[in-house]
Protein backbone atom coordinates (compact mmCIF):
# COMPACT_ATOMS: atom_id res chain seq x y z
CA UNK A 1 0.00 0.00 0.00
CA UNK A 2 1.38 3.61 -0.92
CA UNK A 3 0.80 7.02 1.04
CA UNK A 4 1.20 10.42 -0.11
CA UNK A 5 1.49 12.41 3.34
CA UNK A 6 1.21 16.30 2.90
CA UNK A 7 2.43 17.70 5.90
CA UNK A 8 4.41 21.20 6.17
CA UNK A 9 5.43 20.73 9.81
CA UNK A 10 8.91 18.43 8.93
CA UNK A 11 8.83 16.57 12.63
CA UNK A 12 5.45 15.80 12.24
CA UNK A 13 6.03 14.66 8.50
CA UNK A 14 8.56 13.04 9.70
CA UNK A 15 7.04 10.82 12.28
CA UNK A 16 4.19 9.90 10.58
CA UNK A 17 5.92 8.94 7.82
CA UNK A 18 8.39 6.64 10.22
CA UNK A 19 5.00 4.93 11.72
CA UNK A 20 3.26 4.54 8.45
CA UNK A 21 6.72 3.01 7.19
CA UNK A 22 6.52 0.88 10.50
CA UNK A 23 3.33 -0.50 9.94
CA UNK A 24 5.11 -1.81 6.24
CA UNK A 25 3.33 1.08 3.57
CA UNK A 26 4.99 2.85 1.06
CA UNK A 27 5.31 6.82 2.02
CA UNK A 28 6.15 9.55 0.27
CA UNK A 29 5.87 13.00 2.33
CA UNK A 30 5.96 16.76 0.36
CA UNK A 31 5.30 19.80 2.24
CA UNK A 32 2.88 21.79 -0.46
CA UNK A 33 -0.47 21.73 -1.66
CA UNK A 34 1.20 21.97 -5.53
CA UNK A 35 3.38 19.22 -4.91
CA UNK A 36 0.75 16.95 -3.77
CA UNK A 37 -1.38 17.61 -6.42
CA UNK A 38 1.37 17.28 -9.04
CA UNK A 39 2.58 13.94 -6.91
CA UNK A 40 -1.15 12.71 -6.33
CA UNK A 41 -1.67 12.90 -10.60
CA UNK A 42 1.48 11.02 -11.64
CA UNK A 43 1.70 8.28 -8.59
CA UNK A 44 -1.27 5.82 -7.85
CA UNK A 45 -1.98 6.32 -4.37
CA UNK A 46 -3.92 4.18 -2.25
CA UNK A 47 -4.30 6.92 0.53
CA UNK A 48 -3.18 10.50 1.20
CA UNK A 49 -2.82 12.17 4.88
CA UNK A 50 -3.71 15.91 4.28
CA UNK A 51 -2.88 18.63 6.55
CA UNK A 52 -5.48 21.35 5.95
CA UNK A 53 -3.16 24.21 6.81
CA UNK A 54 -0.02 24.32 4.10
CA UNK A 55 1.63 27.37 2.61
CA UNK A 56 0.25 27.86 -0.90
CA UNK A 57 -2.59 26.22 -1.67
CA UNK A 58 -4.02 24.91 1.46
CA UNK A 59 -5.59 21.32 2.80
CA UNK A 60 -9.04 21.51 1.60
CA UNK A 61 -8.17 23.26 -1.93
CA UNK A 62 -6.21 20.29 -2.92
CA UNK A 63 -9.19 17.77 -2.11
CA UNK A 64 -11.54 20.12 -4.01
CA UNK A 65 -8.90 19.80 -7.04
CA UNK A 66 -8.42 15.84 -6.61
CA UNK A 67 -12.36 15.43 -6.21
CA UNK A 68 -12.82 17.56 -9.73
CA UNK A 69 -10.34 15.04 -11.32
CA UNK A 70 -12.61 12.55 -10.69
CA UNK A 71 -9.67 11.01 -8.27
CA UNK A 72 -11.33 8.82 -5.71
CA UNK A 73 -8.22 7.85 -3.59
CA UNK A 74 -9.38 7.46 0.15
CA UNK A 75 -8.29 10.98 1.98
CA UNK A 76 -7.77 11.54 5.68
CA UNK A 77 -7.49 15.08 6.67
CA UNK A 78 -5.69 16.26 9.55
CA UNK A 79 -6.66 19.37 11.25
CA UNK A 80 -5.65 22.04 13.98
CA UNK A 81 -8.74 23.19 13.83
CA UNK A 82 -10.55 20.18 14.88
CA UNK A 83 -14.27 22.26 15.34
CA UNK A 84 -17.58 20.19 14.44
CA UNK A 85 -18.40 22.57 10.92
CA UNK A 86 -14.53 22.35 9.99
CA UNK A 87 -15.19 18.68 10.16
CA UNK A 88 -18.21 18.55 8.35
CA UNK A 89 -16.58 21.00 6.14
CA UNK A 90 -13.47 18.68 5.38
CA UNK A 91 -16.15 15.82 4.50
CA UNK A 92 -18.32 17.45 2.39
CA UNK A 93 -15.32 18.55 0.56
CA UNK A 94 -14.65 14.74 -0.36
CA UNK A 95 -12.40 13.89 2.72
CA UNK A 96 -12.98 9.88 3.79
CA UNK A 97 -11.77 10.26 7.20
CA UNK A 98 -10.90 13.25 9.50
CA UNK A 99 -8.50 13.68 12.51
CA UNK A 100 -7.95 16.57 14.86
CA UNK A 101 -4.45 17.36 16.07
CA UNK A 102 -3.18 16.92 18.60
CA UNK A 103 -3.81 12.98 17.48
CA UNK A 104 -2.86 9.30 18.49
CA UNK A 105 -0.20 7.98 16.16
CA UNK A 106 -1.72 4.39 16.70
CA UNK A 107 -5.20 6.48 15.65
CA UNK A 108 -3.55 7.72 12.66
CA UNK A 109 -2.15 4.75 11.67
CA UNK A 110 -5.27 2.88 12.09
CA UNK A 111 -7.73 5.06 9.96
CA UNK A 112 -4.90 4.84 7.02
CA UNK A 113 -5.22 1.00 7.17
CA UNK A 114 -8.93 0.86 7.20
CA UNK A 115 -9.29 3.81 4.54
CA UNK A 116 -7.09 1.57 2.17
CA UNK A 117 -9.64 -1.55 3.25
CA UNK A 118 -12.60 0.54 2.90
CA UNK A 119 -15.35 -0.83 0.10
CA UNK A 120 -14.19 -3.89 -0.56
CA UNK A 121 -15.64 -6.51 2.35
CA UNK A 122 -19.22 -6.54 2.47
CA UNK A 123 -20.65 -6.26 5.60
CA UNK A 124 -21.15 -9.64 7.20
CA UNK A 125 -24.17 -10.17 9.81
CA UNK A 126 -22.28 -12.55 12.30
CA UNK A 127 -19.01 -10.80 13.52
CA UNK A 128 -16.35 -12.87 15.67
CA UNK A 129 -13.08 -12.96 17.16
CA UNK A 130 -11.53 -15.65 18.55
CA UNK A 131 -14.75 -17.42 20.39
CA UNK A 132 -16.56 -14.38 20.59
CA UNK A 133 -18.88 -14.32 18.70
CA UNK A 134 -22.14 -11.35 17.95
CA UNK A 135 -25.19 -11.50 15.75
CA UNK A 136 -25.87 -8.39 14.33
CA UNK A 137 -29.26 -9.35 13.29
CA UNK A 138 -30.58 -11.07 16.38
CA UNK A 139 -28.04 -8.77 18.59
CA UNK A 140 -27.32 -11.94 20.52
CA UNK A 141 -23.36 -11.98 21.93
CA UNK A 142 -21.90 -15.27 23.14
CA UNK A 143 -19.15 -16.25 24.28
CA UNK A 144 -17.61 -19.79 23.82
CA UNK A 145 -21.30 -20.75 23.92
CA UNK A 146 -21.80 -19.11 26.60
CA UNK A 147 -24.35 -16.06 26.33
CA UNK A 148 -23.45 -12.86 27.55
CA UNK A 149 -26.28 -9.82 27.80
CA UNK A 150 -25.42 -6.88 27.09
CA UNK A 151 -27.37 -3.28 27.22
CA UNK A 152 -27.91 -1.35 23.80
CA UNK A 153 -25.15 0.61 24.63
CA UNK A 154 -22.78 -1.72 25.23
CA UNK A 155 -23.66 -4.05 22.55
CA UNK A 156 -23.12 -1.08 20.14
CA UNK A 157 -19.29 -0.25 21.71
CA UNK A 158 -18.67 -3.70 21.12
CA UNK A 159 -20.27 -4.08 17.75
CA UNK A 160 -17.85 -0.96 16.84
CA UNK A 161 -14.83 -3.13 17.93
CA UNK A 162 -15.68 -6.38 16.78
CA UNK A 163 -16.05 -4.66 13.17
CA UNK A 164 -12.82 -4.19 12.86
CA UNK A 165 -10.49 -6.43 14.87
CA UNK A 166 -7.40 -5.39 15.13
CA UNK A 167 -7.84 -1.48 14.73
CA UNK A 168 -6.75 0.67 17.75
CA UNK A 169 -9.76 2.64 18.07
CA UNK A 170 -9.34 6.55 20.28
CA UNK A 171 -11.73 7.34 22.81
CA UNK A 172 -12.83 10.35 20.55
CA UNK A 173 -13.61 7.95 18.33
CA UNK A 174 -15.48 5.80 20.16
CA UNK A 175 -17.59 8.62 21.64
CA UNK A 176 -18.29 9.79 17.50
CA UNK A 177 -19.65 6.30 16.74
CA UNK A 178 -21.09 4.91 19.96
CA UNK A 179 -22.48 7.78 21.70
CA UNK A 180 -22.82 10.14 18.67
CA UNK A 181 -21.09 12.39 20.97
CA UNK A 182 -18.92 15.26 18.37
CA UNK A 183 -17.32 17.02 21.14
CA UNK A 184 -15.15 15.20 23.84
CA UNK A 185 -17.10 15.46 27.26
CA UNK A 186 -14.27 15.71 29.34
CA UNK A 187 -15.37 12.47 30.99
CA UNK A 188 -14.02 8.82 31.20
CA UNK A 189 -17.40 7.71 29.89
CA UNK A 190 -15.65 5.43 27.41
CA UNK A 191 -13.46 3.55 30.07
CA UNK A 192 -16.31 2.80 32.21
CA UNK A 193 -18.23 1.40 29.77
CA UNK A 194 -14.97 -0.29 28.25
CA UNK A 195 -14.50 -2.05 31.98
CA UNK A 196 -17.54 -3.07 31.97
CA UNK A 197 -17.72 -5.02 28.80
CA UNK A 198 -14.81 -6.39 30.03
CA UNK A 199 -16.36 -7.64 32.89
CA UNK A 200 -18.90 -9.28 30.78
CA UNK A 201 -16.77 -10.49 27.90
CA UNK A 202 -13.42 -10.86 29.28
CA UNK A 203 -13.61 -11.34 33.10
CA UNK A 204 -14.78 -15.41 32.62
CA UNK A 205 -12.41 -16.28 29.44
CA UNK A 206 -9.66 -16.68 28.02
CA UNK A 207 -7.54 -15.39 26.05
CA UNK A 208 -8.20 -11.84 27.38
CA UNK A 209 -9.56 -10.25 23.90
CA UNK A 210 -10.21 -6.07 25.01
CA UNK A 211 -7.10 -4.36 25.13
CA UNK A 212 -6.17 -0.94 26.43
CA UNK A 213 -3.65 1.70 24.10
CA UNK A 214 -2.60 3.28 26.43
CA UNK A 215 -2.86 7.20 26.00
CA UNK A 216 -4.91 6.34 22.46
CA UNK A 217 -8.14 3.57 23.12
CA UNK A 218 -9.13 0.49 22.77
CA UNK A 219 -8.61 -2.55 20.29
CA UNK A 220 -9.89 -5.90 20.20
CA UNK A 221 -7.68 -8.60 19.16
CA UNK A 222 -6.63 -12.08 20.18
CA UNK A 223 -3.20 -11.33 20.54
CA UNK A 224 -2.28 -9.31 23.38
CA UNK B 1 -29.83 64.64 44.94
CA UNK B 2 -30.41 65.04 41.36
CA UNK B 3 -28.74 67.15 38.77
CA UNK B 4 -31.78 67.99 37.67
CA UNK B 5 -33.66 69.23 41.42
CA UNK B 6 -30.00 70.84 41.88
CA UNK B 7 -29.52 72.90 39.11
CA UNK B 8 -33.50 73.50 39.11
CA UNK B 9 -33.19 75.03 42.92
CA UNK B 10 -30.14 76.95 42.08
CA UNK B 11 -31.77 78.45 38.98
CA UNK B 12 -34.61 79.64 40.78
CA UNK B 13 -32.88 80.85 43.76
CA UNK B 14 -31.16 83.05 41.27
CA UNK B 15 -34.24 83.79 39.57
CA UNK B 16 -35.49 84.89 43.14
CA UNK B 17 -32.48 87.31 43.86
CA UNK B 18 -32.76 88.93 40.73
CA UNK B 19 -36.30 89.46 41.33
CA UNK B 20 -35.87 90.39 44.85
CA UNK B 21 -33.37 92.77 43.68
CA UNK B 22 -35.29 94.35 41.13
CA UNK B 23 -38.27 94.79 43.27
CA UNK B 24 -36.13 96.47 45.92
CA UNK B 25 -34.54 98.92 43.16
CA UNK B 26 -37.76 100.04 41.56
CA UNK B 27 -39.37 100.23 45.07
CA UNK B 28 -36.19 102.76 45.92
CA UNK B 29 -36.58 104.47 42.38
CA UNK B 30 -40.26 105.09 43.32
CA UNK B 31 -40.03 106.02 46.71
CA UNK B 32 -37.23 108.72 45.28
CA UNK B 33 -39.57 109.65 42.91
CA UNK B 34 -42.75 110.01 45.14
CA UNK B 35 -40.11 112.02 47.76
CA UNK B 36 -38.94 114.37 44.70
CA UNK B 37 -42.88 114.83 43.56
CA UNK B 38 -43.54 115.82 47.45
CA UNK B 39 -40.42 118.39 47.57
CA UNK B 40 -41.77 120.16 44.40
CA UNK B 41 -45.69 120.09 46.17
CA UNK B 42 -43.85 121.59 48.85
CA UNK B 43 -42.12 124.65 46.64
CA UNK B 44 -45.44 125.43 45.52
CA UNK B 45 -47.85 124.86 48.27
CA UNK B 46 -49.46 122.10 50.39
CA UNK B 47 -51.50 119.89 48.68
CA UNK B 48 -53.80 117.75 51.27
CA UNK B 49 -54.03 114.18 51.28
CA UNK B 50 -50.13 114.10 50.47
CA UNK B 51 -49.37 112.10 53.88
CA UNK B 52 -52.22 109.55 52.78
CA UNK B 53 -51.30 109.46 49.05
CA UNK B 54 -47.37 108.29 50.31
CA UNK B 55 -48.93 105.66 51.91
CA UNK B 56 -51.26 104.71 49.82
CA UNK B 57 -48.09 104.71 47.04
CA UNK B 58 -45.92 102.07 49.02
CA UNK B 59 -48.75 99.93 49.36
CA UNK B 60 -49.77 100.01 46.20
CA UNK B 61 -45.64 99.64 44.63
CA UNK B 62 -45.56 96.77 47.75
CA UNK B 63 -48.52 95.09 46.00
CA UNK B 64 -47.18 94.83 42.28
CA UNK B 65 -44.20 93.53 43.94
CA UNK B 66 -45.51 90.94 46.17
CA UNK B 67 -48.61 89.85 43.08
CA UNK B 68 -46.24 90.10 40.14
CA UNK B 69 -43.18 88.70 41.99
CA UNK B 70 -44.29 85.81 43.28
CA UNK B 71 -45.91 84.20 40.31
CA UNK B 72 -42.78 85.09 38.68
CA UNK B 73 -40.46 83.34 41.20
CA UNK B 74 -43.35 80.20 40.62
CA UNK B 75 -43.33 80.34 36.83
CA UNK B 76 -39.30 81.07 37.09
CA UNK B 77 -39.15 77.24 39.24
CA UNK B 78 -41.56 75.75 36.81
CA UNK B 79 -39.72 76.88 34.07
CA UNK B 80 -36.66 76.24 35.21
CA UNK B 81 -37.83 72.26 35.96
CA UNK B 82 -38.84 72.13 32.07
CA UNK B 83 -35.91 73.67 30.92
CA UNK B 84 -33.59 71.61 32.82
CA UNK B 85 -35.30 68.32 32.03
CA UNK B 86 -34.93 69.38 28.67
CA UNK B 87 -31.90 69.72 28.26
CA UNK B 88 -30.86 66.99 30.46
CA UNK B 89 -32.76 64.15 28.40
CA UNK B 90 -30.19 63.87 26.17
CA UNK B 91 -28.01 62.98 28.94
CA UNK B 92 -30.34 60.68 30.32
CA UNK B 93 -30.94 58.43 26.86
CA UNK B 94 -27.33 58.64 26.62
CA UNK B 95 -26.70 56.95 29.92
CA UNK B 96 -29.51 54.60 28.95
CA UNK B 97 -27.75 53.61 25.99
CA UNK B 98 -24.31 53.03 28.06
CA UNK B 99 -26.02 50.79 30.16
CA UNK B 100 -26.68 48.61 27.76
CA UNK B 101 -23.38 48.00 26.19
CA UNK B 102 -21.48 45.33 27.28
CA UNK B 103 -18.68 42.70 26.57
CA UNK B 104 -20.85 41.73 23.06
CA UNK B 105 -22.02 44.85 21.91
CA UNK B 106 -18.86 47.37 21.70
CA UNK B 107 -18.67 47.26 17.76
CA UNK B 108 -22.18 48.94 18.08
CA UNK B 109 -22.03 52.77 18.12
CA UNK B 110 -24.55 54.90 20.08
CA UNK B 111 -26.28 57.10 17.70
CA UNK B 112 -25.00 60.97 17.38
CA UNK B 113 -27.76 63.75 16.78
CA UNK B 114 -24.50 65.25 14.56
CA UNK B 115 -25.61 69.09 15.87
CA UNK B 116 -21.98 69.30 17.38
CA UNK B 117 -23.44 70.20 20.64
CA UNK B 118 -21.53 69.06 23.91
CA UNK B 119 -23.32 65.83 24.44
CA UNK B 120 -22.83 65.33 20.85
CA UNK B 121 -18.89 65.28 21.38
CA UNK B 122 -19.48 63.11 24.43
CA UNK B 123 -20.90 60.48 22.03
CA UNK B 124 -18.45 60.96 20.09
CA UNK B 125 -15.91 60.40 22.72
CA UNK B 126 -17.89 57.50 23.99
CA UNK B 127 -17.89 55.87 20.90
CA UNK B 128 -14.30 56.34 20.49
CA UNK B 129 -13.54 54.38 23.62
CA UNK B 130 -15.82 51.72 23.03
CA UNK B 131 -14.36 51.27 19.27
CA UNK B 132 -10.98 50.84 21.33
CA UNK B 133 -11.61 48.70 23.61
CA UNK B 134 -13.70 46.39 20.96
CA UNK B 135 -10.27 46.29 19.47
CA UNK B 136 -8.40 45.49 22.58
CA UNK B 137 -10.86 42.21 23.24
CA UNK B 138 -10.78 41.58 19.81
CA UNK B 139 -6.74 41.54 19.97
CA UNK B 140 -7.04 39.42 23.19
CA UNK B 141 -9.57 36.77 21.66
CA UNK B 142 -7.53 36.54 18.55
CA UNK B 143 -4.27 35.89 20.68
CA UNK B 144 -6.22 33.19 22.20
CA UNK B 145 -7.17 31.64 19.16
CA UNK B 146 -3.64 31.72 17.78
CA UNK B 147 -1.94 30.77 20.61
CA UNK B 148 -4.04 27.51 20.97
CA UNK B 149 -3.62 27.40 17.46
CA UNK B 150 -0.16 27.67 17.84
CA UNK B 151 0.09 25.17 20.87
CA UNK B 152 -1.29 22.02 18.74
CA UNK B 153 1.36 21.76 16.58
CA UNK B 154 4.42 21.28 19.14
CA UNK B 155 1.54 19.12 20.82
CA UNK B 156 1.05 16.71 17.92
CA UNK B 157 4.54 16.41 18.01
CA UNK B 158 5.15 15.45 20.99
CA UNK B 159 2.34 13.42 21.07
CA UNK B 160 3.79 11.52 17.91
CA UNK B 161 7.30 11.66 19.59
CA UNK B 162 6.11 9.85 22.74
CA UNK B 163 4.16 7.41 20.85
CA UNK B 164 7.24 6.39 18.82
CA UNK B 165 9.66 6.56 22.16
CA UNK B 166 6.88 3.81 24.50
CA UNK B 167 7.34 1.55 20.96
CA UNK B 168 11.30 0.68 21.86
CA UNK B 169 11.84 -2.69 22.82
CA UNK B 170 14.83 -1.83 24.81
CA UNK B 171 12.98 0.08 27.33
CA UNK B 172 12.57 -1.35 30.95
CA UNK B 173 9.40 -0.99 32.30
CA UNK B 174 9.74 2.33 34.54
CA UNK B 175 10.94 4.05 31.62
CA UNK B 176 8.27 3.31 29.70
CA UNK B 177 5.83 4.39 32.35
CA UNK B 178 7.68 7.15 32.47
CA UNK B 179 7.01 7.74 28.99
CA UNK B 180 3.41 7.16 29.45
CA UNK B 181 2.96 9.49 31.96
CA UNK B 182 4.47 12.27 29.42
CA UNK B 183 1.57 11.07 27.39
CA UNK B 184 -0.87 11.32 29.43
CA UNK B 185 -0.22 15.08 30.13
CA UNK B 186 0.73 15.57 26.89
CA UNK B 187 -3.60 14.45 26.35
CA UNK B 188 -4.69 16.35 29.09
CA UNK B 189 -2.93 19.74 27.87
CA UNK B 190 -4.65 18.78 24.11
CA UNK B 191 -7.82 18.80 25.84
CA UNK B 192 -7.00 22.50 27.88
CA UNK B 193 -5.87 23.85 24.48
CA UNK B 194 -9.26 22.67 22.46
CA UNK B 195 -11.35 23.77 25.62
CA UNK B 196 -9.58 26.66 25.31
CA UNK B 197 -10.14 27.22 21.74
CA UNK B 198 -13.28 26.43 21.33
CA UNK B 199 -14.19 29.42 24.01
CA UNK B 200 -12.10 31.81 22.04
CA UNK B 201 -14.22 31.10 19.08
CA UNK B 202 -17.26 31.26 21.10
CA UNK B 203 -16.70 34.30 22.44
CA UNK B 204 -16.18 35.87 19.00
CA UNK B 205 -19.23 34.10 17.80
CA UNK B 206 -17.93 31.87 15.49
CA UNK B 207 -19.53 29.01 16.86
CA UNK B 208 -22.82 27.78 14.74
CA UNK B 209 -25.83 26.35 16.33
CA UNK B 210 -28.33 24.27 15.16
CA UNK B 211 -31.64 25.62 16.02
CA UNK B 212 -33.62 22.31 16.21
CA UNK B 213 -36.31 20.87 18.45
CA UNK B 214 -34.87 18.64 21.08
CA UNK B 215 -36.77 16.48 23.15
CA UNK B 216 -35.28 17.14 26.13
CA UNK B 217 -36.65 14.00 28.35
CA UNK B 218 -34.79 11.83 26.21
CA UNK B 219 -31.40 13.19 26.39
CA UNK B 220 -32.16 13.67 30.39
CA UNK B 221 -33.10 9.98 30.54
CA UNK B 222 -29.73 9.08 28.28
CA UNK B 223 -27.65 11.61 30.20
CA UNK B 224 -29.25 9.48 33.85
CA UNK B 225 -27.98 5.86 31.79
CA UNK B 226 -24.63 7.49 31.36
CA UNK B 227 -23.85 8.71 34.90
CA UNK B 228 -25.19 5.70 36.32
CA UNK B 229 -22.08 3.76 34.96
CA UNK B 230 -19.82 6.55 36.05
CA UNK B 231 -21.14 6.74 39.23
CA UNK B 232 -20.16 3.34 39.90
CA UNK B 233 -16.12 4.07 40.72
CA UNK B 234 -17.57 6.89 42.98
CA UNK B 235 -20.21 4.83 45.35
CA UNK B 236 -22.59 7.48 44.41
CA UNK B 237 -26.31 6.52 44.03
CA UNK B 238 -28.22 8.17 40.73
CA UNK B 239 -31.73 9.04 41.17
CA UNK B 240 -34.48 10.92 38.30
CA UNK B 241 -37.20 12.19 40.06
CA UNK B 242 -39.13 13.97 37.94
CA UNK B 243 -38.88 13.67 33.84
CA UNK B 244 -41.56 15.47 32.35
CA UNK B 245 -41.99 15.76 28.41
CA UNK B 246 -40.66 18.56 27.41
CA UNK B 247 -38.85 20.10 23.63
CA UNK B 248 -36.42 22.86 23.27
CA UNK B 249 -35.25 24.81 20.11
CA UNK B 250 -31.63 24.18 20.43
CA UNK B 251 -28.49 22.42 19.33
CA UNK B 252 -28.91 18.40 20.39
CA UNK B 253 -25.02 18.07 20.54
CA UNK B 254 -24.47 20.59 22.85
CA UNK B 255 -27.25 20.14 25.37
CA UNK B 256 -26.02 16.74 25.91
CA UNK B 257 -22.74 18.32 26.63
CA UNK B 258 -24.08 20.48 28.94
CA UNK B 259 -26.04 17.29 30.54
CA UNK B 260 -22.90 14.71 30.38
CA UNK B 261 -20.98 18.40 32.27
CA UNK B 262 -23.35 18.87 34.93
CA UNK B 263 -24.10 14.86 35.82
CA UNK B 264 -20.38 14.34 35.65
CA UNK B 265 -19.51 17.53 38.00
CA UNK B 266 -21.95 16.24 40.58
CA UNK B 267 -20.55 12.29 40.59
CA UNK B 268 -16.91 13.76 40.85
CA UNK B 269 -17.27 16.38 43.08
CA UNK B 270 -20.00 14.44 45.28
CA UNK B 271 -19.07 12.88 49.03
CA UNK B 272 -18.71 9.32 49.44
CA UNK B 273 -22.07 7.15 49.41
CA UNK B 274 -23.62 10.17 48.32
CA UNK B 275 -26.65 10.52 45.85
CA UNK B 276 -26.82 12.63 42.63
CA UNK B 277 -31.12 13.99 41.96
CA UNK B 278 -31.94 14.43 38.92
CA UNK B 279 -35.03 16.66 37.98
CA UNK B 280 -36.71 17.81 34.67
CA UNK B 281 -39.85 19.77 35.33
CA UNK B 282 -42.02 22.46 33.51
CA UNK B 283 -41.66 25.87 35.20
CA UNK B 284 -43.54 29.07 33.76
CA UNK B 285 -42.92 28.17 30.15
CA UNK B 286 -39.13 26.88 31.07
CA UNK B 287 -37.29 23.69 31.05
CA UNK B 288 -36.16 23.79 34.45
CA UNK B 289 -33.42 21.01 34.77
CA UNK B 290 -31.94 21.04 38.09
CA UNK B 291 -28.98 18.75 39.24
CA UNK B 292 -28.04 18.29 42.95
CA UNK B 293 -25.57 16.34 44.93
CA UNK B 294 -25.07 15.70 48.54
CA UNK B 295 -22.19 18.16 48.68
CA UNK B 296 -19.43 19.33 50.44
CA UNK B 297 -21.02 22.81 49.63
CA UNK B 298 -19.70 25.33 47.71
CA UNK B 299 -18.56 28.39 50.43
CA UNK B 300 -20.62 31.54 49.60
CA UNK B 301 -18.03 33.83 47.70
CA UNK B 302 -17.11 31.21 45.40
CA UNK B 303 -19.93 30.38 43.90
CA UNK B 304 -20.42 32.96 41.85
CA UNK B 305 -16.95 32.15 40.31
CA UNK B 306 -17.35 28.73 39.59
CA UNK B 307 -18.33 29.14 36.12
CA UNK B 308 -15.21 31.18 35.43
CA UNK B 309 -12.53 29.63 33.43
CA UNK B 310 -9.54 27.79 35.39
CA UNK B 311 -11.61 28.51 38.15
CA UNK B 312 -11.23 25.70 41.21
CA UNK B 313 -13.01 25.86 44.04
CA UNK B 314 -10.44 24.34 46.44
CA UNK B 315 -6.80 24.85 45.39
CA UNK B 316 -5.76 21.43 47.56
CA UNK B 317 -8.81 20.03 45.86
CA UNK B 318 -7.37 20.95 42.32
CA UNK B 319 -5.55 18.38 41.70
CA UNK B 320 -7.41 15.01 42.61
CA UNK B 321 -10.30 15.64 40.26
CA UNK B 322 -9.24 15.36 36.33
CA UNK B 323 -10.76 17.80 33.88
CA UNK B 324 -9.81 20.88 32.55
CA UNK B 325 -10.89 23.67 34.55
CA UNK B 326 -13.23 24.98 31.48
CA UNK B 327 -16.40 22.56 31.45
CA UNK B 328 -19.06 24.72 33.70
CA UNK B 329 -17.77 27.84 31.33
CA UNK B 330 -18.72 25.65 28.43
CA UNK B 331 -21.83 24.61 29.91
CA UNK B 332 -22.74 27.81 30.47
CA UNK B 333 -21.73 29.67 27.19
CA UNK B 334 -24.41 26.94 25.76
CA UNK B 335 -27.21 27.68 28.30
CA UNK B 336 -26.51 31.39 27.18
CA UNK B 337 -26.48 30.59 23.91
CA UNK B 338 -29.76 28.76 24.03
CA UNK B 339 -31.47 31.82 25.28
CA UNK B 340 -31.49 30.11 29.26
CA UNK B 341 -30.13 30.66 32.36
CA UNK B 342 -27.79 28.51 34.95
CA UNK B 343 -27.23 29.42 38.35
CA UNK B 344 -26.01 27.42 41.32
CA UNK B 345 -26.96 27.12 45.10
CA UNK B 346 -24.84 25.99 47.35
CA UNK B 347 -25.14 25.37 51.25
CA UNK B 348 -22.17 25.49 53.07
CA UNK B 349 -22.08 21.65 54.56
CA UNK B 350 -24.53 20.33 52.28
CA UNK B 351 -27.15 20.28 48.89
CA UNK B 352 -25.48 21.40 45.83
CA UNK B 353 -28.36 22.20 42.98
CA UNK B 354 -27.38 23.62 39.84
CA UNK B 355 -30.57 24.67 38.20
CA UNK B 356 -30.92 25.16 34.34
CA UNK B 357 -33.82 27.10 33.08
CA UNK B 358 -33.91 26.81 28.88
CA UNK B 359 -37.68 28.26 27.04
CA UNK B 360 -39.50 25.38 25.68
CA UNK B 361 -41.45 24.70 22.41
CA UNK B 362 -44.82 25.62 22.83
CA UNK B 363 -47.10 22.25 21.96
CA UNK B 364 -48.66 22.14 18.34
Amino acid sequence: MRVLVVEDEKKTASFIRKALRAEGFAVDVCHDGEDALHLAATVPYDAIVLDIMLPGRDGLSVLRQLRERRSSVPVLLLSARGEVNERVEGLDAGADDYLPKPFALAELVARVRAMGRRGGEPRATVLQVADLTLDTVTRVARRGGTLIELTAREYRLLEFLMRSPGRICGRMTILEKVWDYDFDPGTNLVDVYVRRLREKVDADFQPRLIHTVRGVGYVLRETP
Amino acid sequence: MRIRTRLTLWYAAVMFASLTLMGALSYHEFVREAERTRAQYRDHGPEPGTARGRGGHFAQVAGIILWCGVPSALLALGGGWWLMRRALSPLEALTRAVERTHERSLHEHLPRTGNGDELDRLTEVFNGMTARLDQSFQRIREFTLHASHELKTPLTVMQGELETACREEALTDAQRERLLSHLDEVQRLGKIVDGLSLLTKADAGQVPFAREPVQMDDIVREAVEDAQHLAQGHDVRISLTACEALSVRGDRHRLRQVLLNLTDNAIKYNCPNGTVTIGLSRVDGFAQLAIANTGPGIPQELQPRVFERFFRGDPSHGNTVEGCGLGLSIAQWIVHAHGGTIRIDSKEQGVTTVTVLLPTIRAA
